[in-house]
Order: C-alpha cells, then sequence, then structure tokens
C-alpha cells in the first residue's frame, strides 16, 4: 500500500474548519474601525494602507472575486495602464511594469491586481466577499456608522422563494468604495440626506486628477473613493487607467487616519 | 469714429487663475503694448491677498457655479461638502493645476466681477483673466451648454484649456474615436491639426483673444468674418491656428486701420501729457 499524501481528516471536520473560522472572523469584525464597501483598486489600496497602520479593516465585496476591474484594462484585454505618478504604487506593491510613453506605464492585470488582494491581505485586511450592500446604518445627525449587508445571492433569488433578512455591521467610518455605481451614496441620496450628480459626459484627460483631488469625507463617517468619487460629483468620463484608482485609495486612507489622529 | 476714441482703455490689466505657466505673459504684454500703443499691467492671481473669510464665501459660490450635464441649464444650487472643500483648496493654491470642471462662464464672470476682482474693474480699463479653468455657456439653438475659449464682458475671461477644448478637432478625429480608435494613436495622426494642453504655441495663440477683447471694449464686436484675421470667430481648431498662427496677416485692413487709429491716439495722449 502506498503512503497517503494528505491526512486523514473527515468531512465533518472540514465542514467545522469553515464554520468556526468563518464565525471567528465574521464575529470579531461585526465592529471594525474602517468598513470598506466595494473590493475594486481603491478600495483595496485605501484598506492596505489603513491596515498597515494598525486599523481594523473589512472589505465587503458582492462578487466571489476580489480586485474589481483592476484585472483588466479597456476592452476585456489584460493589461492595465496607469499614468505617473501612478506607477511608484506599482513599484511599491513589486508590481512589474513597463513604459510605453514618456508617463504612461503598462502593467499585466492578472500580476498587478493579485499583488494588490496580497498586499492587502498580509497588511491584515479581511474580506467579506459575496456580500452585497444593502443599506447604511445612520446615528445621531445622521452619522455613517455602519452597513446593513446580505449574502449576494438572496438578491438573485425571487421573493416568493426565499426572504433573508440582512444584518448590520458597524464601523468608526464606512468607505464607498464600490465603482460607478457609488451604492451608499447612493442610498444616502434615496433617503434624500444628499444629492449626487451622476457620471458626467465630458471627456477630459485631466479626470484622473479631479478624481483623486476630490476623494474625500462626503457626508459624516462617509469616505468616497474612486469611481465612486466621479458619480458622486458628475465628473467627467476618463479612460482605463487606473492610478487615480490606486492614489484615491491612498488619499481616503490618508483622510480617515487623520480623522482618527493615526497620521 | 469719435466715439470709439471716448472708448480706448486707459490701459490693459491682465489677471492669472490657477497655473498658467505655459503662457509668456511678458511676452502677451509686450505684443499688445505694440499693437494697441496701450499700457499693459501684469497684476498676478486673482486669489492673492484673499483673507479666509473670502475664501469660504468665493468657494461656496464656485461649486455652485459647476455644471454637471452639459445637456441640462442646471445650476449646483445646494454643492456637496467634497465640492466646496475641492474649490476651497483650488482658490488657496495658486499655482492650482488641475481642470476638467466645467463652471457657468456668464456667471462665472459675474461671481469674479462681485468677489475677486470688486475693487479692480474700472470701466476705463480693459480687465482680462487668463485661466486655467473651463467655462461654457447655454446655447439656446442646441439647448446644450459649450466650452468657450473666451467670454468677453467684464472682466474677459479667457480660458487656456478652453483654446484646447472649445474649438472641434477634425472632423475624422471625432468619427474615429467612436469607432474605437485609442485616443493616443489619434492625437500622433492629427498632430499639429489642434492644439494640446502645455502646447507651446498657446502664447501666440493667445494674442489675438486679446485683441478680441479690445475690440468687444471698443465696438461690443470682438469678431472679424475674415479667416485670415487675428479676430477670427474660429469654431475649429484649424480655423483657430490659421488665423492665429499662418493667416495672410495679423489683421484684416479694416481693423488694422483701427488698431493704427488707436495707436495714433495714443502717442497723441502721450505726447500732450509730455508737454
Amino acid at each position: 500500500m502506498p503512503e497517503k499524501i494528505f491526512a486523514a481528516v473527515s468531512e465533518k471536520e472540514v465542514t467545522r474548519a469553515i464554520v468556526g473560522g468563518f464565525a471567528k472572523q465574521f464575529i470579531e469584525y461585526v465592529e471594525s474601525d474602517c468598513l470598506i464597501i466595494g473590493g475594486g483598486p481603491s478600495g483595496l489600496m485605501a484598506g492596505r494602507d489603513l491596515a498597515l497602520k494598525g486599523l481594523k479593516i473589512l472589505i465587503i465585496e458582492r462578487n466571489n472575486y476580489i480586485g474589481g476591474g483592476f484585472w483588466i484594462g479597456g476592452y476585456l484585454m489584460n493589461k492595465v495602464t496607469v499614468r505617473e505618478p501612478g506607477q511608484k504604487i506599482l513599484e511599491e506593491l513589486g508590481i512589474p511594469y513597463e513604459e510605453v510613453t514618456p508617463g504612461l506605464f503598462v502593467a499585466d492585470g492578472p500580476h498587478a491586481c493579485s499583488k494588490l488582494i496580497a498586499a492587502a491581505c498580509d497588511a491584515g485586511v479581511k474580506f467579506a466577499n459575496m456580500t452585497i450592500f444593502d443599506d447604511v446604518i445612520l446615528r445621531e445627525g445622521n452619522r455613517v456608522c455602519g452597513a446593513v449587508v446580505n449574502w449576494t445571492p438572496v438578491q438573485a433569488l425571487p421573493r416568493e422563494i426565499t426572504c433573508v433578512d440582512p444584518i448590520a455591521l458597524e464601523a468608526k467610518i464606512v468607505v464607498d468604495s464600490t465603482g460607478h455605481d457609488a451604492c451608499v451614496v447612493r442610498k444616502l441620496e434615496e433617503r434624500g440626506i444628499l444629492k449626487t450628480s451622476g457620471y458626467g459626459a465630458m471627456w477630459v484627460e485631466q479626470s484622473e486628477d479631479l478624481v483623486v483631488e476630490h476623494t474625500g469625507e462626503v457626508h459624516p463617517g462617509l469616505i468616497v473613493t474612486g469611481m465612486a468619487v466621479a458619480t458622486t460629483y458628475g465628473l467627467p468620463r476618463m479612460g482605463p487607467t487606473f492610478g487615480a484608482m490606486l492614489l484615491s485609495g491612498r488619499k481616503g486612507a490618508q483622510i480617515i487616519l487623520k480623522k482618527m489622529n493615526k497620521d | 469714429m469719435d466715439h470709439l476714441i471716448d472708448r480706448i482703455p486707459l490701459r490693459f490689466e491682465i489677471y492669472e487663475e490657477g497655473d498658467i505657466s505655459i503662457v509668456n505673459l511678458n511676452k502677451l504684454k509686450k505684443y499688445v503694448q505694440e499693437t494697441t500703443g496701450i499700457e499693459v499691467f501684469l497684476r498676478g492671481n486673482i486669489y492673492e491677498n484673499i483673507s479666509m473669510d473670502q475664501v469660504q464665501t468665493i468657494a461656496q459660490k464656485m461649486a455652485q457655479l459647476r455644471i454637471k450635464d452639459p445637456e441640462k441649464e442646471f445650476l449646483n444650487k445646494t454643492p456637496l461638502k467634497g465640492e466646496v472643500t475641492y474649490e476651497e483648496e483650488r482658490i488657496s493654491d495658486q499655482k492650482w493645476k488641475s481642470f476638467g470642471i466645467l463652471y457657468e462662464g456668464i456667471l462665472y464672470q459675474k461671481h469674479l466681477a462681485d468677489f475677486p476682482l470688486k475693487k479692480k474693474l474700472n470701466e476705463r480699463y480693459c480687465s482680462i483673466l487668463i485661466t486655467n479653468q473651463l467655462v461654457g455657456t447655454w446655447d439656446q439653438n442646441d439647448h446644450r451648454y459649450h466650452i468657450r475659449t473666451s467670454i468677453y464682458g467684464s472682466p474677459h475671461i479667457i480660458s487656456v484649456p478652453g483654446l484646447v477644448l472649445a474649438p472641434a478637432k477634425p472632423r475624422e478625429f471625432y468619427i474615429k474615436r467612436q469607432m474605437g480608435v485609442p485616443v493616443e494613436i489619434l492625437k500622433e495622426e492629427y498632430k499639429g491639426r489642434f492644439l494640446e494642453h502645455g502646447d507651446l504655441r498657446t502664447t501666440e495663440i493667445l494674442k489675438g483673444y486679446l485683441i478680441q477683447a479690445l475690440f468687444y471694449d471698443l465696438i461690443g464686436n470682438p469678431f472679424c468674418d475674415d479667416s485670415d484675421c487675428r479676430l477670427f470667430n474660429s469654431h475649429w481648431q484649424e480655423e483657430m491656428l490659421h488665423a492665429q498662427l499662418d493667416g495672410k496677416y495679423e489683421f484684416c485692413s479694416k481693423h488694422e486701420a483701427l488698431l493704427k487709429k488707436i495707436r495714433n491716439t495714443n502717442k497723441e495722449v502721450q505726447s500732450l501729457k509730455m508737454v
């Protein structure tokens, strides 16, 4: 008889390990320093920088996979581009890149995205994927201090089959990094708390700068980063370059650290 | 014609907004003085020596002038906190680089006159703001906002990025872009046929726009129908480059004659002062 490669473990022990591990982490992260909605490049970048400073960070992501649109560039082609100074972050994360024209850099999407995810994990960020944002938790003065979430598949099922109530996660700060959808900001808009502008119709090359410059607190307790910034403020459209996403995430983190007196 | 002489400005006053380092202001000053005989004063940034209270007031107003959707005649009555913060930062940094927000041009002009330039404008001066921001005006014909190179009035506004974005690029450029050709490739293909951000031709092109401002003050019409004259109202980049860089002459005979008259009048005034 050849020796078995893997240890003898029963199915029930595997199940216990999954449930126990998930539950332990979930209970711990029901309350966090910062709850980031959306695991795309800006959310990952913000989470990574905050976790490196010792903050307790949970990123919720509606998809199974983390990384958002950072896996691919334009037209489903898996090369991602950044403009100067975005390449400095690629360098920091150990992502190989090439300079195409002065100031424009290209990297492999899978390499860039997986390195960014790994950097966030290494820093201590925890994730709840397949988890969809449902609503905000508001406290005195309409301050945002958490989110109501549910399993993503629940939304795909007909009401008559399932009616699963969501659960709530609390945090000192919530970040909307949900991309063009700007889900959290839109929820505040639905409640009549603020008014967004929608997606700008103009095309201006400078819009990357504007996204970074507008990154910040849009409402007490709510920071907006990445493409959600463009939707919130109606900034002009821009091409598939990711420098602004990375820099916006970093700026969002800096603002949060300042608010928490951790910078 | 005597009325025209009465309306000759005593001086040009040129103000800056944001980073316009691509513009050689001293070169413009020299050109305008030689072309018109009128003295030019470079007044620096409009937000110089502005108090913190004023920054907040101006920022709040600026944020209200954002055009969010060019197809809607819309004003941002209750701006978001982040929009006001952005304006505060922009006003506080006199070398602010980024642009891309489109502002309601007519109200922008009024706002400049009411706040940062309140005590500086004089009806006998030709006051011009050269800005690195984008201004637009509502067009009643097609019911949408259009980016403008210039908005004449008090003060006159000339937008440096407006020179790049307002006059249309060659028609084929847009067709190919719609077909998915990357902008970088198109820029290479049509290189030289339109102005780009940071283009070294900017100062030369601006010369004509400063003289347009003067004619607006003199006769209420800054433009000329002659496509070789620097006063031509260019709607296409190629028209602008032709009128400002390689027209048959700088000014058509009619406008050249008027400029000569202005120069001579100023010479007479100067010599009378000497006596």
